[in-house]
């Protein structure tokens, strides 16, 4: 028994890993999207180590120092100075720890309830539970998400921890509408209609047929994703919703900047630039995903 | 005279994550004029690989053409010009497809389509019609094909259509044109035996009257008994066996097409032959000397070593086998 | 051991659409003796899959009755017991979409044994190393791969093997080679020969080609359109097909040698369309494309009659046997004046 269970695991494993490498001689094959990856990796370890790399680490709390305020970019601060003295460089560093846990915790808490909804709506469609579930997620998509999410971080005192609640609240519908169409059309496969016949439950049919063939297509629009969810919190903090100053957050920092506008201008640009970066590289390493798990032609 | 198609060694490989395959192994095919081949094999073998590389539409990468030519009359489509290749394509070139929803646009009629087709082939050649001539041309095309109705199919979309209908529109189209080599790559393969009968019969009618030239690709050796004068059979990206259909038919000299003739199911009812062993080889590596020895049971210790040549059988058959050396 | 395994009696399964009415399958009644092969042969739109859905409980009938051993089961699968699917089981047409991409043979193979509890959990690996060793794929080397890392052959065989894991009665096939080559074919066919002398299996066999059904078959049946054209024992179908369909049919195979030709019905040129199965003609389904045709049969459908052992047809051409005269009275009076017609003019 114990035995067999090794081999199980070895085999899978080595299974794994020449899907791996399989997947990233596909994804190499665009450069855009290696390039994308790359930023993205560097964005994401200087965000995990901004308190050890960052030239003025104490700049990201609360820190004045009027000495130096306003100050152009230079070899000294790189992206400049903000009214307070602060470097934006190091401040933009940090500001994309925020931006970072807003996009993973609001998937994480948005993805798995739209995943599982939309499992159980496409696998009973033309039932009454399809119409419940899905009705539901077409109240939620009928709402545009930044009015939503501005409604609901307006009810509640505006901090972090709320507004990615409001966010993944406003977002799992996504999944659900998602995988509700992937769904419904793997349910008439003939490897789901024999499982029925066989007398398979419909938890084995739902988690064991049907959602593994869905992950592809779920994982590609998380990462397409993150970057929206980013440009979505940016825009709450921007509007006063979200990350308080002086946390540094990028959003914040943009609103910050963009009252000293155009004098100043490296005050709003450099965090505006730095949520674009974040995006583009989302984006791209999306793309490069989604060939990874296109249907092979030849 | 020179051959009107000639492929002389062409080989075709693709390049993927686990490395080259390759597909097409020396191919040799020559049609004459007015001469109606069949190429017979089995899925994966190269026919639609071939058929693509004439037509010039793999895409390139992953496919790569390792070497060989194909001349049409007596120029190589492979050194062409984009140009040259689009006005080959459109006077001379003309192909029917398995699938006829591929190849036809769902959101224009059946009518559009075909009218634009002899408009664009009638321009290419410099004659000038009336809106109401092409019309009565189309019309005309569609009737000859057998359609019912075809004044009525003229302003039908091809979902509106069976399955038959579509093929029916597609051979029409083909036939419309001036074209003088038609590529039929299985065009009956998704129909009914019934249908499948009354379109063979019709395109064998349609394109004696024309004189059309035909390779008729596909995987059913019945198909090709009565449309086709001589065959070849491929294997793993190579040509096999060459000779007339018939005798071809009567006595199959390659071991492969011995193995598959007798694979077909017969209606006298002796039993079903349990086939040819073993499968299709990875054309990643594929088997050194003659791609077909892993499966022959005449292996001889040359077959794994030398590729065989298209050795001279009496009355001008060929087969690519060590067996008929001599 | 002759007896009945399967009763299909006067079995319909209408769907509505919104172009009206499809009767994929109207009508029809025939009956499987335990340990034979039927072939239900038919072009596409003929109802032969519907049939084959209807017996696995895919759909419930609009109407008519399934009987097996003895037993009703016109009911949907979701209604049937488990001992009932254990018994009944079916071999898709395409292995390549009947067996989860994402999913190991050996996880595939576990599910029937899984749910059937057909073996203990610790027998389940030996059970899954002599499932695929009886259709002779070498166990170790296939029970770890996923589909798509093996050929369209090995894959049926799989499909097959998960089929007779739960130690089935009867087997549908759904078309179980047509995906596949000729080379390939013969190999699973002979297999499923094999199989079912070993574990007495029953097959309805479904597909379109009758050449097949000439080396398979014990009986073969012919649909179009719905309904059942002709019923007999496979010697007498090939040597002797009496329904106009059939006979069109025959001449319409392709065929690889002269002794074939021979064989094959003088050439009964294949005409027209098969009707939408929304707006099938009225009277004999066949009128329209049918080379003797004659006045009544537009108006009236025949009935099957008994033309030799075990060889029924249903065609005007065929009614005026003595069998005919007895279903003719219990038709009653509308079947009686169209009938006279043809006699007439004979």
């Amino acid at each position: 028994m114990r035995e067999q269970l090794r081999t199980d695991l070895l085999v899978s494993l080595k299974q794994k890993r020449r899907g791996f490498a399989k997947g990233w001689y596909k994804f190499s094959r665009n450069l855009l999207s290696v390039l994308g990856l790359v930023v993205l990796i560097l964005i994401v370890l200087a965000a995990l180590l901004a308190p050890y790399i960052t030239p003025y680490p104490e700049h990201a709390k609360p820190y004045t120092n009027f000495k130096d305020a306003g100050k152009p970019p230079s070899t000294e601060h790189f992206f400049g100075t903000d009214r307070v003295g602060r470097d934006i460089f190091s401040r933009v560093i940090f500001g994309y720890r925020f931006s970072l846990t807003i996009g993973v915790v609001v998937l994480s808490l948005g993805v798995a309830p739209g995943v599982i909804l939309g499992l159980i709506a496409g696998y009973h469609k033309g039932t009454w539970i399809e119409t419940v579930i899905m009705r539901i997620t077409d109240i939620f998509l009928a709402v545009p998400p930044l009015v939503l999410a501005l409604a609901i971080t307006a009810m509640l005192t505006p901090n972090l921890t709320n507004q990615m609640m409001a966010i993944a609240l406003v977002w799992w519908p996504w999944y659900s509408r998602l995988v509700f169409a992937l769904a419904s059309s793997l349910r008439n496969e003939y490897f789901v209609r024999e499982a029925e016949l066989t007398g398979a439950s419909k938890l084995h049919i739902m988690l064991k047929e049907i959602l593994p063939n869905c992950l592809a297509p779920v994982m590609t629009k998380m990462t397409l994703d993150m970057g929206i969810v980013i440009l979505l919190g940016a825009t709450l903090s921007f509007i006063g919703l979200g990350v308080q100053p002086p946390k540094p957050g990028l959003g914040t920092m943009v609103a910050e900047g963009s009252k000293r506008l155009p004098g100043e201008w490296w005050g709003a640009i450099f965090p505006a630039l730095a949520i674009v970066v974040v995006i583009l590289a989302f984006n791209l390493v999306g793309d490069g995903l989604r060939d990874v798990f296109a249907v092979e032609e030849v | 005279m020179s051959p009107l198609l000639d492929v002389r060694d062409l080989s075709v490989g693709f390049k993927i994550f686990e490395g080259y395959l390759s597909v097409l192994n020396g191919v040799e095919l020559t049609l004459g004029e007015g001469e109606r081949v069949g190429l017979v094999g089995e899925t994966g073998c190269g026919k639609t690989t071939t058929v693509k590389s004439i037509l010039r539409v793999l895409p390139m990468p992953p496919a790569r053409i390792a070497g060989g030519e194909i001349f049409y009359r007596g120029k190589d489509i492979l050194k062409m010009k984009r140009r040259e290749v689009q006005t080959l394509r459109r006077m001379e070139l003309t192909a029917i497809f398995q699938d006829p929803l591929m190849s036809l646009n769902p959101v224009f009629t059946v009518g559009t389509q075909l009218r634009d087709i002899v408009k664009d082939s009638l321009g290419a050649s410099g004659k000038k019609l009336t809106k109401k001539q092409i019309t009565a041309r189309c019309i005309e095309a569609l009737k000859e094909t057998g359609m019912p109705d075809p004044e009525r199919i003229m302003s039908n979309y091809p979902i509106q259509l069976s399955g038959g209908m579509r093929q029916r529109v597609c051979i029409a189209e083909a036939l419309s044109t001036t074209a003088q080599l038609l590529l039929a790559d299985e065009p009956t393969t998704n129909l009914d035996v019934t249908i499948q009968d009354q379109i063979l019969r019709k395109l064998d009618e349609l394109v004696e009257e024309k004189n059309t030239s035909v390779l008729m690709i596909t995987h059913s050796l019945g198909v090709v008994m009565d449309l086709t004068q001589r065959l070849y059979i491929m294997y793993a990206g190579t040509m096999v066996e060459e000779g007339q259909t018939e005798e071809l038919f009567a006595s199959p000299l390659h071991p492969y097409s011995q193995g598959l003739m007798k694979s077909v199911p017969k209606l006298t009812g002796e039993g079903v032959s349990d086939g040819i062993p073993g499968r299709i080889p990875n054309y990643l590596d594929p088997p050194a000397g003659c791609r077909f020895h892993p499966r022959c049971e005449h292996t001889m210790p040359i077959c794994q070593t030398e590729k065989p040549p298209l050795f001279n059988v009496e009355n001008g058959r060929h087969v690519a086998c060590f067996l008929y050396r001599s | 051991m002759t007896d009945t395994i399967l009763v299909v009696d006067k079995l319909k399964k209408y769907f509505p659409t919104k172009r009206g009415t499809v009767k994929a399958v109207d009508n029809i009644s025939f009956s499987v003796t335990t340990g034979e092969t039927i072939g239900l042969v038919g072009e596409s739109g003929s109802g032969k899959t519907t049939t084959a859905q209807c017996v696995i409980g895919i759909y419930p009938p609009t109407d008519g009755e399934i009987l097996f051993k003895g037993q009703t089961i016109s009911e949907a699968f979701s209604k049937r017991s488990k001992a009932l699917k254990r018994d009944i089981r079916i071999v898709f047409q395409d292995p390549g979409s009947s067996l989860n991409p994402k999913r190991s043979i050996k996880q595939i193979l576990s599910v029937p044994l899984k749910v059937h509890r057909v073996a203990t959990k610790k027998d389940h690996l030996t059970k899954i190393k002599s499932l695929l060793a009886m259709v002779e794929l070498p166990p170790d080397e296939y029970m770890y791969k996923y589909p798509q890392a093996i050929g369209g052959g090995e894959k049926q065989m799989v499909a097959i093997a998960r089929a007779l894991a739960t130690d089935p009665s009867l087997v549908l096939l759904d078309e179980p080679t047509s995906a596949l080559d000729v080379s390939v074919q013969g190999k699973i066919i002979n297999l499923l020969m094999k199989l079912q002398q070993d574990l007495n299996l029953t097959y309805l066999f479904i597909t379109h080609d009758l050449s097949l059904m000439r080396n398979v078959a014990s009986r073969v049946a012919i649909m179009y359109l719905g309904k059942l054209c002709e019923i007999a024992p496979t010697v007498e179908f090939f040597q002797n097909p009496t329904h106009p369909y059939t006979k069109m049919l025959l001449s319409a195979i392709p065929v690889v040698s002269q002794e074939e030709k021979a064989l094959k019905p003088t050439k009964i040129a294949s005409r027209g369309e098969i009707p939408s199965p929304v707006n099938v003609p009225s009277g004999c389904s066949f009128h329209s494309r049918c080379s003797e045709k004659m006045d009544m049969c537009a108006q009236d459908d025949p009935v099957m009659v008994e033309i030799g052992e075990g060889h029924v047809t249903r065609c005007h051409l065929y009614q005026d046997t003595k069998v005919a005269a007895s279903i003719e009275q219990e038709e009653g009076v509308h079947a009686q004046d169209p009938v006279d017609q043809p006699r007439g003019d004979g």
